[in-house]
């Protein structure tokens, strides 16, 4: 298990009269390899989740191990850079932390701190632009004079290329337009099943997480309510009722099949595999 | 950077919170006179019990104004090696080696400690139970009688309510820039120079964009629903005085009326 989270519990404001508990004995274990979703209400604690994979946040209570580093409540950590180097966080609205003169420059930056040389920083900037697609000749302007979308690009692309073995985003696609974030989750999708990456991703778009995450962990109030794979959840009509979740568009089309005599199979997830057994099915 | 305990705002529903804050300004006013008028612990004393009457009106831990006192722990060790080495009068209390310390000089500086504890105590009081926004709508009521030399109160009241509405975002902002930057490698507390001035050059550049993105937007939502400086305006928060508010200025003011009895009484 690369990321465990055991009895760990967080609480903002500890010491004053509105303290809060953000996180509430959270004991988790992420799959390796694959793509994982967190999803929850706002204000449900993904983020503090999330902060400390990084930590950036450490842990009131219990223990965390991510990879071969282990953090436990109370202890002074030494270890902050190699965790850091190997676990990339892409925060939300990313596109604000550029400060660079020139993108490449943007990019080397991560690589550099983490005690790359410059020619090898700038070789690996170059390769994770050209990976999110940033075309060359943008390699020399200044972050601040890009699109909204691009300046998310070449902030992923400063995660990319420090080259971590686990991807964190939160919310990568909020307020992409639908082209740009469909191009963002096939960048996912491809680091992953290419590269071999692990990935995390804290979404509101139930649509998205269907689709491309494998499993599924629900939050609501700092507390666990479902971990386990995302199909199974999604299919659940009593649990999506329970978390207060939308059901997604192909697993209501799904349902309607099933309802209306069809009978699919498990397998039967996506809309193509689901054509494919209605066309066997109407044949016969 | 979230520890700062001076002049935060406890949002809590209490007595104190729901007083008018013209109210509590007055008060507030009448009461640090309260406290510089007297020479006498026992008014001191009195006051002390007051504060403390309205920390538990006010549902702030004693604990928290305690914390507040941190920050002035230099100024009163400054205050204590100052007095004693200029103020020579008055029997001599100790010596420390050949040098006589006396009696004046160590009473004049707990007086001064305790004025300014108590002072701080009643400020912390103002600003934790009052939201910054009421707060300046209450200095902009204060500032009315400026009008009439033609003292921009309502512009001035603007630009200190839009500072203080944007202290907390500015202050979350720097904390996900810090963060963002952080995961990048970014170490803030220790390298050498040249990595420090880069660390805080990360976190500058980002800020001011922000900061100046922030301002436009704002500029813009205010202009789109009508705002033009310096016209006229209604108000949707009407502030009211109620009998509690009558009634905490009353107590004030017989605070200040004791302190000032007490220099010709005790």
């Amino acid at each position: 298990m690369p990321i465990s989270f055991r009895s760990l519990s967080y609480i903002y404001n500890k010491d004053m009269p509105y303290a809060h508990k953000a996180l509430d004995d959270i004991n988790l274990d992420i799959k390796e390899g694959i793509i994982t979703a967190i999803i929850g209400e706002t204000g449900s604690g993904k983020s503090t989740l999330v902060e400390h994979l990084n930590a950036l946040l450490l842990p009131d209570e219990g223990s965390l191990q991510i990879l071969d580093y282990n953090i436990v409540a109370g202890q002074k950590q030494r270890f902050l850079k190699p965790l850091r180097k190997d676990v990339g966080l892409v925060f939300q609205f990313s596109e604000y932390q550029l400060f660079e003169e020139t993108v490449i420059k943007d990019v080397a930056f991560g690589p550099l701190n983490f005690g790359y040389s410059i020619d090898e920083a700038k070789r690996r900037a170059a390769e994770a632009l050209k990976l999110v697609n940033i075309s060359e000749d943008l390699f020399e302007a200044s972050p601040l004079e890009l699109s909204g979308g691009q300046k998310r690009r070449v902030a992923i692309a400063g995660i990319i290329a420090c080259d971590p073995k686990i991807i964190v985003l939160d919310e990568p696609t909020a307020g992409l337009d639908p082209h740009g974030a469909k191009e963002m989750i096939a960048l996912f999708v491809s680091l992953n099943k290419e590269m071999n990456k692990t990935i995390i991703i804290v979404s509101h778009d139930n649509e998205m997480v269907y689709n491309y995450c494998e499993e599924t962990v629900v939050l609501s109030h700092g507390k666990i309510k479902y971990h386990g794979p995302t199909f199974d959840l999604f299919c659940d009509r009593q649990k999506l009722a329970e978390y207060d979740l939308l059901e997604p568009q192909i697993v209501t089309f799904r349902n309607a099949l099933i309802e209306n005599g069809f009978k699919l199979s498990k397998q039967a997830r996506t809309l193509d595999v689901i054509a494919k057994e209605i066309a066997e099915q109407v044949k016969r | 950077m979230n520890n700062m305990v001076f002049g935060k705002y406890i949002p809590v529903d209490s007595l104190m919170h729901r007083l008018d804050p013209r109210a509590k300004l007055i008060g507030l006013f009448l009461m640090i006179a309260a406290v510089f008028v007297p020479k006498s612990w026992w008014v001191f004393l009195f006051i002390a019990i007051l504060i403390t009457i309205a920390l538990l009106c006010a549902k702030i831990g004693i604990k928290m104004i305690v914390q507040s006192f941190k920050p002035m722990i230099m100024m009163m060790i400054f205050l204590l090696v100052i007095n004693t080495l200029t103020i020579r009068t008055g029997e001599v209390m100790f010596m420390i080696g050949t040098y006589a310390i006396y009696r004046d000089a160590i009473f004049n500086t707990l007086f001064v400690i305790v004025r300014l504890l108590l002072m701080i105590s009643i400020t912390t009081l103002l600003t934790a139970t009052t939201n910054p926004l009421d707060l300046t709508l209450g200095i902009e009521w204060l500032l009315k009688p400026l009008e009439i030399i033609h003292f921009p109160t309502h512009e001035v009241a603007m630009m200190v309510s839009i500072a203080l509405r944007f202290i907390p975002t500015i202050i979350e902002e720097t904390i996900r820039i810090m963060n963002a930057q952080k995961s990048r490698g970014v170490d803030f507390e220790n390298g050498r120079l040249s990595q420090k001035i880069a660390a805080i050059l990360s976190l500058i550049v980002p800020l001011f964009s922000v900061a100046f993105e922030r301002a436009y937007e704002l500029a813009d939502a205010m202009e789109a629903r009508g705002y033009v400086p310096g016209a006229k305006r209604s108000r949707y928060h009407i502030l009211k005085f109620r009998f509690t508010d009558y009634l905490f200025i009353l107590i004030c003011m017989a605070a200040l009326a004791v302190s000032i009895a007490s220099r010709f009484y005790l």
